[in-house]
């Protein structure tokens, strides 16, 4: 059994680093971890010297093309258990088949890693519409998100370019992490650097969500009412921030 | 009357109106707030399943027609009432700065004549694009009879522009919509098609019909859409159940809308569109509705039964379009991965192939899923009805093993 273990230091760069140190050296690891990972007794962890830059991504787009490198990418965001290993085998493959990759459904590695990227691709499409702003008092708006999937630079470059002369702020609550937009440039910071609590809802706040309520219970027809339907595009994980679905949560 | 009570008077008015898509618009937006996606987006729900993507509202549900079926109707003593340009502004950029929308549905019942309403509008959305610098989608009705004048200037500050041609034959328009002329809405999508650009119109023109309110038959409406997305080059037709909401001895009397007819009206204008069917292949004099049981692709499959079962591993894009249970997305898969290696129905299910349906009209690399000797009419239909009958999933609150 192949115990070896591999331990990248958290980012994507260093991630494929490793990866394509490995598949140089013609190494079959057994696994591939970030630093939070707690290693079991059987686990031989290794840390192996890997060189820093971003050649390895002008390499892999040349070699497999720009939409392989995405899904990669959208792959490295999902939560799955096993990303680093389906990463390394669809490279593995990507180096053999180059740009041809992703047509080889027969390879376990392609399938998964085109289900998960179209998963989270949904995922950022849902939220750029069910995300809901609410705005303080200072005319800052503000928004809390609960994805599954790391997806606040991908919502947070929708919104650079849809409210671009607004400061707004998104908070991922989950992994702590806040996007702040300054009518400029957004930054991705954690929300240990930043005093939140302070927040003050402005006094039209209020007022807006009342109308949105109002419009929300009118649009719908009574005489067509499907709640399979509804669940089914909107399903409830996404209902804890709607505003509209408040009183029925 | 304040805010909230007109615009619960002016959304209930508008919410019959089925078009709510934000797509297809390639608009460029430089400066001020919002801007387009091309994909379009959805950013809520309502209790009916349709989505909510843009503010739909009337300007006013005033209005000097007396069509039969609307609810907007002169002869109809409802609440009336009108927003002013800056309400509708203030509402829209508001709800657009929360994300509650994707932009502005305008439409508006008839006051005093067509280009006097036409020019409300103009000023509202004039005032929202220049004024208020909203880049987001905004899509406007054209109000019948108004001059070309007037569709120009409007056409050139909205995103989509489109007028409801309402009943698919001339003898029901007359009969339900004695004001309304079928030449003028012709005119507005003649127009709309003759010049549009990127600046007029960048995302097309839809059209609705109501179904059921008067006894054309499927294919009388099917014959229409396939003439109207020839003729006008619409992005859209969209069909709407007809809710019985006035009474008049000229309207059937309903229990329910016939919400099932109306899905298989939409299926059939699918497979117009994306599967390169004909209208003949679906629908005929002699069979001029579709089957409420089974799907119109299924239903061809069962009437074409010897040019099935179909060999994945070589037969041509078309011919997979016309498989129950493979849409446009995996065909196009099955097209690419099938050079590189043989399919299986393991494969297929992976690629995200319907196999439910499928199966019954398939070979891989020459096996059927069971015993060819089953590949018969009669035994698929039975399969196919009782697969759409049974829920595709379980009831959506676990069920508790204790009552609480």
């Amino acid at each position: 059994m192949n115990n070896t273990c591999y331990i990248y230091d958290d980012t994507f760069i260093q991630l494929l680093n490793l990866i394509y140190t490995l598949i140089k050296k013609q190494i079959k690891p057994g696994n591939i971890q970030n630093t939070f990972y707690t290693p079991t007794l059987l686990d031989e962890i290794i840390h192996l010297k890997i060189t820093e830059g971003s050649e390895v991504i002008t390499k892999i787009i040349q070699e497999m093309g720009a939409y392989t490198y995405r899904v990669i990418y959208y792959v490295f965001l999902s939560l799955e258990e096993n990303k680093e290993l389906i990463i390394y085998y669809l490279l593995l493959n990507g180096f053999k088949y180059k740009e041809q990759v992703l047509y080889h459904r027969n390879l376990k590695c392609v399938t998964k890693a085109i289900t998960i990227s179209r998963y989270v691709l949904h995922e950022i499409h849902k939220y750029k519409g069910f995300i809901r702003f609410k705005e303080l008092d200072n005319h800052v708006l503000y928004a809390e998100i609960e994805p599954v999937n790391d997806i606040l630079y991908f919502i947070s470059h929708h919104f650079e370019h849809r409210l671009k002369q607004e400061y707004w702020i998104i908070k991922d609550v989950k992994r702590g992490i806040l996007s702040i937009y300054n009518k400029k440039k957004y930054y991705l910071i954690s929300e240990n650097n930043f005093e939140l609590s302070t927040l003050k809802l402005s006094n039209k706040e209020l007022e807006m969500e009342k109308l949105w309520k109002t419009f929300y219970k009118t649009i719908g027809i009574e005489t067509r009412k499907n709640e399979r339907c509804r669940r089914n595009f909107m399903p409830k994980k996404y209902w804890k921030y709607m505003i509209e679905m408040e009183n029925e949560r | 009357m304040n805010l909230e009570e007109k615009l619960k008077i002016l959304a209930d008015s508008a919410k019959y109106d089925a078009s709510c898509s934000s797509s297809g618009s390639t608009r460029k937006v430089s400066k001020g707030i919002g801007n387009v996606a091309f994909s379009g987006i959805c950013h809520s729900f309502a209790s009916d399943g349709r989505c909510i993507s843009l503010l739909k509202i009337l300007m006013t549900n005033c209005c000097i027609f007396d069509c039969k079926y609307c609810l907007n109707r002169k002869s109809n003593s409802i609440p009336r009432a009108i927003f002013t340009p800056q309400e509708i502004c203030e509402i829209t950029i508001n709800f657009y700065r929360r994300n509650y929308i994707e932009g502005l549905f305008l439409s508006s019942g008839i006051l005093k004549n067509p280009d006097y309403t036409m020019d409300l509008l103009i000023k509202t959305i004039t005032l929202l694009r220049k004024k208020y610098h909203f880049g987001g989608y905004i899509h406007a009705k054209a109000i019948p009879g108004a001059s070309e004048k007037k569709l120009r200037e409007l056409g050139l500050l909205v995103d989509r522009l489109s007028a409801n041609i309402e009943l698919p034959t001339d003898h029901g328009l007359k009969l339900l919509a004695p004001n309304k002329n079928k030449t003028h809405v012709e005119k507005i999508m003649g127009y709309v098609k003759d010049n549009q650009t990127k600046h007029f119109v960048p995302a097309g023109q839809s059209t609705q019909m109501i179904i059921g309110a008067t006894k054309e038959t499927d294919f009388d409406i099917m014959s229409k859409s396939a003439s109207l997305y020839q003729k006008y080059q619409l992005k859209r037709v969209f069909y709407s159940a007809y809710i019985p909401v006035n009474k008049d001895s000229l309207l059937p009397s309903l229990e329910k809308p016939p919400l099932k007819r109306e899905n298989r009206l939409y299926q059939a204008d699918w497979l117009l569109r994306f599967y390169h069917f004909n209208i003949n292949d679906l629908l005929d004099e002699k069979n001029p509705n579709f089957n409420i049981l089974i799907d119109p692709k299924a239903d061809f499959a069962l009437r074409h039964m010897d040019e099935f079962p179909k060999e994945i591993n070589c037969c041509s894009y078309y011919d997979l379009l016309k498989i129950p249970g493979i849409g446009v997305k995996s065909a196009k898969r099955i097209l690419s991965a099938r050079r590189i290696f043989q399919l299986t129905f393991d494969d297929l299910k992976k690629m995200g192939v319907v196999l439910k349906r499928a199966k019954y009209f398939i070979t891989c690399n020459g096996k059927y899923f069971m015993s060819p000797q089953f590949f018969q009419k009669e035994f698929i239909e039975k399969n196919l009805v009782l697969e759409e009958k049974l829920p595709s999933f379980g009831a959506h609150e676990q069920l508790r093993l204790f009552n609480e």
